[in-house]
């Protein structure tokens, strides 16, 4: 079997075994009972309360085993339906909301990647067209400290900033405003604070790996190559150092796509954004399992499809590939929360 | 011809023959190349950075001894006012926050409070979770990482298979979860981040193990008969070692980023001023408005402490020539 | 190759051309001092093993150096001086280069017909279509087979050979008055290195263009040059029309090189003689002639004195004690006698050798 089909299925195996974990974990540590019925569920001397309780087991197979509740929970969720809420009493259904929900954090992340994206290209080939001179050094110096700041902090600062200080961007995210079927221009303002609090700190990460790749390139003689035969100093650092840099940076940005679906957390909260990262910090205070673990499987899922693309995406992008000329990738192990 | 045959070489073995093609792409390349290499010391920043470090840990450590004022009480101030009704000159207690002053360097939060005091007090909760969890992640991903990189064969699959599965869950939602099922203590909380941190620091221990299990000196020790656990001890874990403490370093940094995340998300430590609940507290709209010292000197301190860590980790990285990049995200 | 020619058709003149760069050692004398002159329509070759200081003499006078340099002395391409100035206008309008390994040289991730094509829409101002025919006809030019298919491939599709000729088209397409190759063959296989060398002298030879050709084998030079110039340590060791390097050389590093490599007509299983030791420093290079560490030949006045500049003709060379000369015989039988030379290089007899 090829080894990307074979890596596909073990992505599979994972998930599942990320699923039973976190099935288990809640099942064992939380009490589903309590959390459905409230302080009812303690209440078994009462029988008008016993026949609740009874009645709520049949209807949440909490009467089965658990390894028997995972495979039910397993088929439905393989078939799209992600069960019933166990608060706002089952309404809507778990997967109602990830589709009102996931949408907005798609969005933030592909405003907070464009962001980073823009700003790191352009940086990068400043610093690296100036290597080891005063404006990279500052600029070095900088992005060492935007990869410091933490999302909270720069939600705060830039929030200080231009919401407070100068009242130049909104700060509160019109969350009523449904999701599908409306304009989407007022809610991009709305979103360039929270993107660029995620979009700042990516930017600084991408800017560190691709200003190095570049200085690497830069010193290539086909980049002597190119300057001998008379192409502008900007269209060298563009159209020819440009492109063979980038390899490094994309199976970052890949991987922190993968992160950020889960690591929007704070900025939603910070914001007031209605995704997914708010979703499952509501639902893990109130204990609602089904809102949790259906959103820790999208975020498990979403970041390994990431992962594997990022794999994949060089072999995809890199005419060299094919060849075995091509030096391997530095080894980028990521590590976050 | 014959003549140049007799000349012959001394000791000297000369192999600028053989080098020719490697070195021959240009004399200007090496130059510059040379001047990077030059540059393989630690630098003015890295001492920089471990003052800091120094500094805070000693501030924090020994804050209960030090001059300082108590984190919690309220420093109300008085001021002289005439009654506008009665006439009178009375003592009247002023509004907090108090701006930064001779009184309070860094000035008071809404409350009075000391935000000098109170940083430093955050200071002992957010280094204490970040030291738990890099010794948590090093102790545990060490050891596993270490046995698997070097019995190798059935024990490093399943390790490598339980590193996998830790790293395939998403690590914030993961850590939010267990600390709201179970509780919020220090301890709970350092775990939680700490078993976070052993699948990167266990695969970078084995990679490192089974790289060196394979040179000489380890060899020459297997050889001899040394016992597997005084190879893995007095062998390996001295090389494994820096690299490993590299990344605790970064591990340390994520930790006390995260402490402030899940501050912001109302599960940080109970009952204690940490440095992401005192940002937390200044980051409010009214607050920020009226007194962003409350925010902003706890975020500074925050801040530098770890840029410090990445900064050190980044410089002995290069010091010691450690290839891998390590990117961390919150 | 032209032989006719006047003063005025010298399209390159460099009188005490020097490069050096900044190090934290203090300046690297890479080229200390090099004066020559070259014609019109003519090739000169410079030999030398590396870091001598010939590719530095070249991307010198390409300008392809970077900032970290200091030039000194002058160096007229068309009787512009070019010394400190930027060479930005003459880069893919007058001058190119063709570097050592194609592999290297050729950006891997853009198609080969673009990287030709590319200064042909820059400076020759031609549409994208027209480009692409001058480029399907330069490959054939250059005898690249299936020239339409191959102008859409990237380079690591081609063999050394092919990429080469890439190399050479992309020098040819601006139609150059002066052309650097830096050692064009030498990352190739030994099969295609004549293919190639033969080709540039031809394409040469049909055009009215300069050629300067690096490389550090005497062998390639012989036949495809009209001048050989023989570099060490910066400097000009000895200058003379290609013949008469081989038939009367002069100077004892020229003739070390000449040993070093192989020949067809030596007798099977000769052995070949490197050269002992290594180049010099050129931050705190020695006194005296840079070669004497290495010259069995050398006698205390080259530890001393740098050797005056001896032109007989056309030929030109610096050295205390010439090879195939009274002096120079005497040099070597009294180093030999001793048993070392001035400069404490030990000289083996024939029977320690065996």
């Amino acid at each position: 079997m090829p080894k990307p089909i074979r890596r596909l299925i073990g992505l599979l195996g994972l998930l599942t075994i990320v699923s039973m974990v976190t099935f288990g974990a809640m099942n064992f540590l939380g009490d589903p009972l309590f959390n459905i019925l409230g302080p009812v569920a303690a209440d078994v001397d009462n029988p008008e309360s016993l026949k609740v309780i009874e009645e709520a087991k049949a209807q949440y197979h909490l009467d089965k085993s658990l390894p028997e509740r995972w495979a039910r929970w397993a088929w439905d969720f393989v078939r799209g339906d992600f069960g019933v809420q166990f608060s706002s009493s089952g309404q809507p259904p778990v997967s109602d909301l990830i589709k009102e929900r996931l949408p907005r954090t798609l969005e933030l992340m592909a405003v907070a990647q464009i962001i980073a994206v823009s700003i790191a290209i352009p940086w990068s080939v400043l610093a690296a067209s100036r290597a080891n001179r005063r404006t990279d050094k500052i600029s070095t110096i900088t992005a060492f400290a935007f990869v410091s700041i933490p999302s909270f902090a720069m939600a705060v600062i830039l929030f200080y900033f231009f919401s407070v200080q100068w009242d130049l961007l909104p700060d509160t995210y019109t969350a009523t405003d449904p999701f599908w079927g409306i304009s989407h221009d007022h809610r991009l303002i709305q979103l360039i604070l929270p993107g660029f609090t995620l979009g700042l700190g990516s930017a600084a990460a991408y800017q560190r790996l691709l200003r190095t790749d570049l200085i690497t390139t830069l010193q290539q003689d086909f980049i002597l190559m190119a300057k001998s035969k008379g192409v502008s100093k900007r269209r060298v650092l563009y159209s020819h150092a440009l492109r063979p840099s980038l390899f490094s940076m994309i199976t970052l940005l890949a991987i922190n796509i993968g992160f950020m679906i889960g690591g929007s957390l704070v900025v939603e909260q910070f914001f007031r954004i209605p995704g997914i990262g708010s979703a499952v910090v509501e639902a893990t205070l109130r204990e609602d399992f089904p809102v949790v673990l259906a959103i820790v499987m999208i975020v498990s899922a979403g970041f390994m499809v990431f992962n594997y693309i990022a794999d994949y995406l060089y072999t995809l992008i890199d005419p060299r590939v094919r060849h075995e000329d091509t030096s391997k990738p530095r080894k980028i192990t990521s590590m976050g929360m | 011809m014959n003549e140049e045959q007799e000349i012959n070489a001394d000791e000297v073995k000369n192999d600028s023959q053989a080098s020719e093609e490697e070195t021959s792409i240009s004399d200007s390349t090496q130059l510059e190349v040379s001047e990077f290499a030059d540059k393989k010391t630690l630098g003015f920043g890295f001492w920089l950075a471990t003052f800091w470090l120094v500094l805070i840990s000693f501030l924090a450590v020994f804050s209960p001894i030090l001059p300082f004022k108590d984190a919690d009480k309220n420093y109300i101030a008085y001021e002289q006012k005439e009654n506008p009704l009665t006439g009178k000159v009375q003592e009247r207690p002023v509004q907090p926050p108090y701006a930064p002053s001779g009184e309070h360097w860094l000035g008071t939060d809404q409350d009075a409070r000391d935000i000098l005091s109170r940083t430093i007090e955050g200071a002992r909760i957010s280094l204490a979770v970040g030291a738990l969890t890099a010794l948590f992640g090093m102790v545990v991903g060490g050891t596993l990482g270490m046995i698997a990189g070097y019995f190798k064969g059935t024990l490093d699959k399943i390790i490598g298979a339980i590193f996998l599965v830790v790293l395939s869950f998403p690590g914030l939602i993961l850590a939010i979860l267990i600390v709201a099922l179970l509780d919020r203590s220090l301890l709970t909380i350092s775990v939680t981040l700490g078993i976070l941190g052993v699948s990167p620091i266990g695969r970078l221990a084995r990679a490192q193990t089974l790289s060196f299990s394979e040179r000489e000196f380890v060899m020459a020790a297997e050889t001899l008969g040394a016992k597997k656990s005084r190879i893995l001890i007095k062998e390996l874990l001295p090389n494994v070692l820096i690299p490993m403490s590299t990344l605790a370093m970064l591990v340390i940094a994520v930790a006390i980023v995260s402490e402030g995340t899940l501050a912001f998300l109302g599960l940080s430590v109970q009952n204690s001023a940490t440095w992401g609940k005192l940002i937390l507290t200044g980051s409010g709209l009214s607050t920020l408005e009226s007194s962003p010292w409350v925010a902003f000197v706890p975020m500074g301190f925050l801040f530098l402490t770890v840029a410090s860590f990445n900064y050190l980790s980044d410089r002995i990285r290069d010091y010691f020539d450690v290839r891998d990049i390590f990117v961390t995200r919150d | 190759m032209l032989h006719e020619t006047s003063e005025a058709d010298n399209i390159l003149e460099l009188s005490d051309y020097r490069v050096g760069f900044r190090t934290e050692r203090g300046l690297a004398k890479a080229v200390d001092g090099v004066s020559l002159s070259l014609q019109r329509g003519s090739t000169l070759a410079i030999v030398g093993e590396s870091g001598s200081g010939k590719t530095v003499l070249n991307r010198g006078i390409m300008g392809l150096l970077g900032a970290n340099i200091i030039e000194g002395g002058s160096a007229k391409f068309q009787g512009e001086e070019l010394a400190n100035t930027s060479r930005q206008k003459f880069w893919g309008t007058k001058m190119a280069m063709i570097f050592q390994d194609p592999m290297t040289s050729l950006n891997p991730v853009m198609k080969v017909g673009k990287q030709v094509s590319e200064p042909l829409r820059l400076h020759q101002g031609m549409s994208k279509k027209e480009a692409r025919d001058r480029t399907v006809e330069l490959f054939t030019l250059v005898g690249i087979p299936e020239p339409m298919k191959r102008f859409s491939e990237y380079p690591h599709q081609l063999s050394g050979g092919m990429r080469q000729r890439v190399m050479i088209s992309i020098a040819l397409a601006i139609e150059p008055d002066i052309l650097i190759a830096d050692e064009p063959t030498t990352s190739l296989d030994v099969t295609v290195q004549k293919y190639i060398l033969d080709l540039l002298v031809d394409v040469q030879s049909k055009s009215n263009m300069s050629m300067i050709i690096i490389t550090h084998d005497l062998g390639v030079a012989r036949g495809r040059s009209d001048e050989i110039m023989v570099m060490y340590g910066g400097r000009i060791m000895e200058k003379a029309p290609s013949e008469s390097v081989f038939v009367e050389m002069k100077h004892p590093y020229t003739e070390a090189l000449l040993s070093s490599i192989p020949r067809l007509s030596d007798p099977k299983h000769t052995r070949l003689t490197p050269i002992e030791g290594f180049p010099p420093d050129i931050v705190d290079g020695p006194q005296g002639c840079k070669f004497a560490a290495r010259c069995k030949y050398a006698q205390d006045i080259c530890l001393t004195s740098t050797p005056e500049e001896t032109i007989i003709d056309t030929h030109t060379y610096f050295c205390h004690f010439p090879v195939g000369t009274d002096a120079g015989a005497e040099a070597f039988k009294s180093n030999k006698d001793r048993g070392f030379t001035a400069a404490g290089l030990r000289i083996k007899s024939k029977r320690e050798v065996v």
